[in-house]
């Protein structure tokens, strides 16, 4: 299988990085942070889903942040700069630009989340678990393996039994009826293969004292290095942000863009940490291309 | 394809709709309002807007807030002003013909949109509610009294001053008793 | 010592008069590899399941059942799971978790091996096996053979003593189970491993047996090495129902009556027929003339693909069906074949080219009028057609379905459960028949709806010899009746036997389509057992009877006597 250079990370690290960008994009208003946190998003999406996919999403972004820009002014009026008024309500400039914002930590956490989904892939998410409750990490496991047999057998039968004629008017209670006898023959077929599951686990030993959870993940140097970088950043920036520095207020005024020297630090903070994760797939992607070109 | 077309008729009808309840307005048109003259036999009331608890809780306030436009150094943002009472005016038509009259800007919640079924004053001169620490917000009283209902629902006569007070502490800074007994908002 | 032993096993299931098993002794030798066939229903599942603590089924028993002298029930937990392993029949439903490397390290983590122990042994074990390159794959991604690969290396990676396999083959196509076969006899001859199997397929299996034992009813009828079964069986029973399953190369023998040695695979049947004569060099192919009959159902280049961006499955099909002919359409997994199958009943439609029933096209068969006295179609798993818990009220809900009052619907039924001869299952739950049973009853399912055409997927999967010839026997019936069938199958036997045209699929269209002579005499790979006995010796004989009434006109070599 494929794994991408930064996927291939230990999944507490990937779980830990995205957590820590989520929670720093979804709790500042500053336009400088949200911008990192955009750009970042978005190229480390490009790096994952390719090109091509990344404009076809961005072609939905777009209109969503426009929409969410031009309703915020509908439901919020403080703001100095007054454009106009709609139904004796204020329109104004802050209220926009507070929309554009939030429109920003938007799309920037669902391109994340977008990351996050092709990075963290089901078994990562159940070895997470796993370490802590390992009997749910096993049930979720065989969830996830049940539910495309579930569905492949829901297939079946409804082929099956539209094949036979029966319920195949137009009427919905018709189909309606039919859907439920396609499930009930689902559930009475289902229950009787996880007796043969149940089998197969009992066979195997399920249920001996003991019971350890194997994953395929282990620890490696570069996961030192990678953990102790991104925790020490997230802890300055965090700490930083906490302290009031990168703070940015759109009422009533637009607030100029703090330029102290500790929130520089936290500006160039933030970048690394957001771009770790591009950088690292492209310095993977250059040095393959170098060790090929070698050989 | 017939399921198109209807998609599209309802989008056009309801933004149809939408513009014809819309007015827009611009900055100048809008303040270009005529206030009534205070005659012989027109009754009236008074209005005053203050907000000098926030000079005792300075360090609570917004930083964005921290200028004597927004908190003038003496508290008072509009001073004890006489306006014509219309009927069944309510404190609520009041204030917002006050503000529109001082360009102060204001901003308000609708009755329908909270709980209480009353116009809920969120903001005046961009002081709004927790801005200045969480218990902060805009109250009103009437003759002196704190009236436990919304400010659209209270009917005003001939005479009545009404006082929009900003506190920072639930009522208690302003000597509101029944709000820090009963635990409501202010209205 | 051998590693296990029976000794007067006998067992009834509670609810039950009769004995699944009955007195059966049997003593394996280490690293031998047994073989246990019979008729469904015998008690070979049973008799497997009783190996195992951990499966053994609620029941009376008696006598004992020793691993290594000791008896099952006495052995400690985790010796009863590690040393025998056990593969079953249904690829999909063993597999418990959602991937491969999971699934692999399932029996460790239950033994509470630690990780680095569990990493080790998974290694291994995917490189015996050639896991690695699905090694990160999805479960559900897997094929059917690649499916109870895994299963059969899940249970190798708890390092057994013996591996107990029920059926493992009767799901998968004949190369994955040829595959399967292959890699049980590489870990018997590379390992050592004990292996016990019960299969009704023994084409593959019988040349590799160490020891065959076949029961009968609830009893073992003979132990003996596969030769020698190939001899007496028939000398014992000459009806025995089992005498159908055998390979071809022991059914010619066992027919001519031959003497001396038993061949067993396809390399000794032919040098066995190198003692006939071929004077009479063999068959004349008679293609019948189909240009006057009426056209059943026409596709004319279809093409399909299930999602927008996958591949077409099917990719300009031309393939006509005539009135009253068993058409075989076989072919590779994920050919097209199943899914010509759903076209052909309506259930998928084409989205470009012709279909046409009946000459009319299939759109003009509205509502469910194409599924009335029309076209019926039995799913790969017949099971899915039942809905009610007795399989009366079954057939009466599509009796009733067709317009037939109460009364009628009881004639009708009673007649087709009679026809079918099914008569004593009408009160029964249609869940607890057996695979044939099942079978039977969907086919009495189909007929109430009185069709013209009949499509079959996969009719002979995982039933055994003896219910194939009653299933072709059910064919001919509908055949002579005026009925058109199309089977959709891997089983290149069946199809030879009973065929009027064979088609082969491949790449989404089908490649050759003529009668079963020819199509498996010019195949030299993709063909029966016969076929490839008889080859060199004889022209166009595939079936074994074709080969066996060759032989006997010919007659025997003289110096051999």
């Amino acid at each position: 299988m494929k794994e991408k250079a930064f996927a291939s990370y230990h999944p507490i690290i990937l779980f830990v990085y995205f957590t820590v960008t989520v929670f720093i994009t979804m709790f500042t208003m500053n336009p400088v942070l949200l911008g990192i946190s955009f750009v970042g998003s978005i190229a480390f999406c490009g790096m994952l889903i390719g090109g091509k996919e990344l404009l076809k999403s961005l072609a939905y972004s777009v209109p969503i942040l426009i929409v969410i820009a031009l309703t915020n002014p509908l439901f919020s009026h403080n703001g100095e700069t007054i454009l106009f008024f709609l139904n004796d309500n204020p329109v104004t400039a802050e209220s926009i630009w507070y929309g554009v914002a939030i429109a920003v930590m938007i799309i920037s956490t669902y391109y994340w989340f977008k990351c996050y989904h092709a990075v963290m892939t089901s078994d990562k998410f159940v070895y997470l678990f796993g370490r802590f409750l390992p009997k749910l990490a096993l049930l979720l496991s065989m969830t996830l393996g049940f539910i495309p047999k579930l569905k492949r057998r829901y297939r079946e039968i409804n082929d099956a039994q539209k094949a036979m004629g029966i319920y195949t008017s137009r009427s919905y209670v018709d189909r309606m009826r039919s859907k439920i006898r396609v499930l009930s023959i689902l559930l009475t077929w289902s229950l009787e293969n996880s007796v043969d599951t149940a089998d197969s686990m009992r066979a195997r030993g399920y249920g001996l004292k003991g019971r350890t959870s194997y994953a395929i993940y282990r620890w490696h140097k570069r996961d030192t290095i990678m953990a102790c970088l991104a925790f020490a950043l997230s802890i300055g920036i965090i700490w930083l942000m906490f302290s009031g520095y990168g703070g940015f207020n759109y009422y009533p005024t637009l607030a100029s863009v703090d330029i102290s020297v500790l929130a520089f630090i936290l500006y160039a903070g933030l970048f690394i940490l957001m771009f770790l994760s591009t950088v690292i797939e492209i310095k993977e992607n250059v040095l393959w291309r170098y060790l090929r070109s070698k050989i | 394809m017939k399921k198109d077309i209807v998609v599209v008729v309802v989008i056009v009808f309801i933004i149809v709709v939408l513009c014809c309840g819309t007015k827009i307005q611009s900055v100048d048109d809008y303040y270009l309002t005529h206030i009534d003259d205070i005659t012989e036999d027109s009754e009236t009331v008074f209005l005053s807007i203050e907000c000098s608890t926030i000079l005792d809780n300075w360090n609570d306030l917004d930083t964005a807030l921290r200028y004597e436009k927004y908190v003038p150094s003496n508290g008072i943002i509009l001073e004890k002003t006489e306006y014509v009472l219309r009927k069944g005016d309510t404190v609520y038509d009041i204030l917002s013909r006050a503000v529109r009259h001082n360009k102060i800007q204001m901003e308000y919640q609708g009755a329908n949109l909270n709980a209480y079924g009353s116009v809920y004053i969120r903001g005046i001169n961009y002081l709004y509610e927790f801005s200045c620490g969480p218990l902060s917000g805009w109250m009103y009283t009437v003759n002196g009294e704190f009236p436990n209902y919304g400010c659209s629902k209270y009917k005003l006569k001939d005479g009545d001053v009404i006082a929009w007070v900003y506190t920072c502490d639930l009522g208690r800074d302003v000597g509101c008793e029944w709000i820090s007994n009963n635990k409501g908002a202010s209205k | 010592m051998a590693i296990l032993t029976l000794e007067n096993l006998t067992f009834t299931y509670p609810n039950s008069t009769t004995r699944a098993l009955d007195n059966v002794s049997l003593s394996v030798e280490s690293g031998e590899f047994v073989v246990l066939c019979g008729e469904s229903g015998c008690g070979k599942s049973t008799l497997l399941r009783l190996l195992k603590k951990q499966l053994q089924p609620k029941g009376n028993k008696s006598g004992k059942v020793l691993y290594n002298g000791v008896e099952i029930e006495n052995l400690d937990e985790r010796t009863s799971v590690t040393s025998i392993g056990f593969v079953m029949q249904n690829p999909d439903n063993q597999i418990v978790t959602d991937k491969v490397w999971h699934e692999l390290a399932f029996g460790l983590e239950s033994l509470g091996e630690d990780s680095d122990e569990i990493r080790r042994r998974v290694a291994e074990i995917s490189g015996f096996f050639g896991i690695g390159d699905w090694y990160h794959k999805k479960t559900c991604e897997l094929s059917g053979g690649q499916k109870q690969l895994l299963n059969l290396a899940s249970v190798m990676v708890m390092q057994p003593e013996i591996l107990v396999l029920d059926e493992p083959t009767s799901q998968l196509d004949p190369i994955a189970a040829a595959d399967f076969i292959a890699t049980l006899r590489k870990i018997n001859e590379e390992l050592g491993m004990t292996i016990i199997l019960v299969e009704h397929r023994l084409e593959e299996v019988f040349p590799i047996a160490h020891k065959v034992v076949v029961m009968n009813k609830a009893n073992v009828l003979m132990i003996d090495t596969p030769k020698n079964i190939g001899k007496r069986l028939l000398e014992e029973d000459n009806r025995h129902k089992m005498l159908l399953g055998l390979p071809s190369a022991v059914r010619i023998y066992q027919k001519l009556k031959a003497n001396g040695e038993c061949p067993l695979s396809v390399r000794e049947g032919r040098s066995f027929l190198q003692n006939y004569k071929n004077t009479y060099p063999g068959y004349d192919i008679q293609n019948e003339d189909y240009s006057n009959r009426k056209k059943a159902i026409e596709i004319s280049e279809g093409f399909f693909r299930y999602e927008r961006d996958t591949p077409d499955v099917l990719n300009g099909l031309n393939l006509t069906v005539y009135e009253n002919e068993i058409l075989c359409i076989l072919g590779g997994n994920g050919a097209g074949k199943t899914t010509t199958l759903k076209i052909m009943s309506g259930t998928r439609r084409l989205y470009r080219g012709k279909l046409r029933i009946w000459d009319k096209k299939i759109k003009e068969y509205s509502g469910n009028s194409l599924y009335r006295h029309n076209i019926s179609c039995l799913p790969q798993n017949p099971q899915i057609l039942f809905v009610k818990s007795k399989l009366r009220d079954d057939l009466m809900e599509v009796a009733e379905l067709m317009g037939y009052d109460k009364e009628q619907s009881q004639q009708k039924v009673d007649a087709i459960a009679k026809e079918l001869e099914i008569e004593n299952l009408l009160e029964s739950h249609p869940f607890d028949l057996s695979g044939g049973e099942q079978q039977k009853a969907a086919f009495a399912k189909l007929l109430l709806t009185e069709p013209k055409i009949i499509l079959l997927d996969e009719p002979t999967k995982g039933i055994d010899a003896y219910s194939k010839k009653i299933l072709a026997d059910i064919l001919y019936r509908l055949k002579k009746q005026g009925m058109t069938i199309v089977i959709v199958t891997h089983d290149v036997e069946f199809a030879a036997e009973h065929a009027d045209r064979c088609g082969m699929f491949f790449d989404g269209q089908i490649v050759s389509l003529c009668n079963p002579v020819d199509f498996f005499s010019s195949n030299n790979y993709y063909t029966t057992a016969a076929s490839r006995i008889s080859r060199g010796q004889y022209k166009n004989s595939v079936t074994v009877d074709m080969v066996v009434e060759l032989c006997e006109k010919n007659g025997k070599v003289k110096d051999n006597g």
